[in-house]
C-alpha cells in the first residue's frame, strides 16, 4: 500500500516537473517574440 | 522493465506527451485547417441571444464585462496569496490554510471568467476569431485549467510538509506565469 502510495506520488511529481518545466519554457518563448516584435514596431516608428 | 516504467510514471510520460502534441500542432499545417473549422461556431455565437444582447445594449456588455475584471482580479489574488506562500512569502499563515481557501476562491471566480468569458465572445465573435492574441489566452486558460486541477491540486492536497519545497516552487512559479499570461492576453483583447 505505501509502495503504492510512493509510486503514485512520485509519478505526481513526475508529472508536475515535466508540466512546469514545459509551461516555464513555453511562455518564456512566448513572451521573448512578443517584446522582440514590440520592440521592431518601436524602431520602425522611431528609429 | 520498459511496460512497468510505463505504467509507474503513466502521468510523466502523458504531459511529456501533451507538450510534444501541443508543440507539433501549433507548428504544423493542420493548425490553420482547425482555424478555419471552427468559423462557423463563431459565426453561430454572433446571432445567440449572448450574441445579440452583446452587440444591441452596450451597457449590459460593460455590466458582464465590470463581472469579468471583478473575476480577474479575484483569480489573480487568489494565484498570488497561494502561489506567494509556496514561494515562501507570507510565512506568518498556515500554508494548508492558505493553499486551500485560495483552491475554493480561484475555483469560484474561474467560474465568473469562464461565464462573463462566454457572453462577451458571442458578442464580438467575429472579432476575437481573427485575433491571435485571442487564440494564446485560450491556449493558455486551457493548459491552466488542466495544470490547476490534474498537475497542482493532486500535489498540494498531499502533505505539504513531504513535497520537496523546490517543486512547490516551481508549481508556484509556473501557476503565476500562466495566470498572468492569461490576464495579459485578455486585456490585449480588450485594447485591439
Amino acid at each position: 500500500m505505501s509502495n503504492e502510495s510512493d509510486s503514485k506520488s512520485r509519478d505526481e511529481n513526475g508529472a508536475g516537473i515535466v508540466f512546469a518545466v514545459g509551461i516555464i519554457a513555453f511562455f518564456i518563448v512566448y513572451w521573448y517574440f512578443e517584446i522582440q516584435s514590440v520592440r521592431e514596431l518601436l524602431e520602425m516608428a522611431y528609429g | 522493465m520498459i511496460f512497468s516504467l510505463i505504467l509507474n510514471y503513466r502521468k510523466t510520460l502523458c504531459s511529456g506527451l501533451f507538450f510534444v502534441v501541443l508543440v507539433s500542432f501549433l507548428f504544423s499545417e493542420s493548425i490553420t485547417s482547425s482555424h478555419l473549422a471552427v468559423l462557423p461556431i463563431f459565426e453561430w455565437m454572433e446571432t445567440t441571444w449572448f450574441g445579440v444582447a452583446g452587440k444591441t445594449w452596450g451597457a449590459l456588455f460593460a455590466v458582464v464585462q465590470a463581472g469579468h475584471l471583478i473575476g480577474l482580479g479575484v483569480l489573480g489574488g487568489s494565484v498570488i496569496a497561494s502561489d506567494g506562500r509556496l514561494l515562501g512569502l507570507f510565512k506568518g499563515l498556515p500554508m494548508r490554510l492558505v493553499v486551500d481557501r485560495c483552491h475554493s476562491i480561484f475555483t469560484w471566480s474561474l467560474g465568473l471568467l469562464v461565464a462573463t468569458g462566454v457572453f462577451m465572445a458571442c458578442g464580438v465573435a467575429i472579432k476575437i476569431y481573427y485575433m491571435p492574441v485571442y487564440w494564446y489566452k485560450m491556449l493558455a486558460l486551457a493548459l491552466g485549467v488542466l495544470f490547476v486541477f490534474f498537475i497542482r491540486k493532486p500535489i498540494v492536497d498531499r502533505d505539504l510538509d513531504k513535497v520537496s519545497p523546490w517543486l512547490l516552487r516551481l508549481l508556484a512559479l509556473s501557476s503565476i506565469m500562466i495566470w498572468f499570461t492569461v490576464a495579459a492576453t485578455g486585456r490585449w483583447i480588450g485594447f485591439s
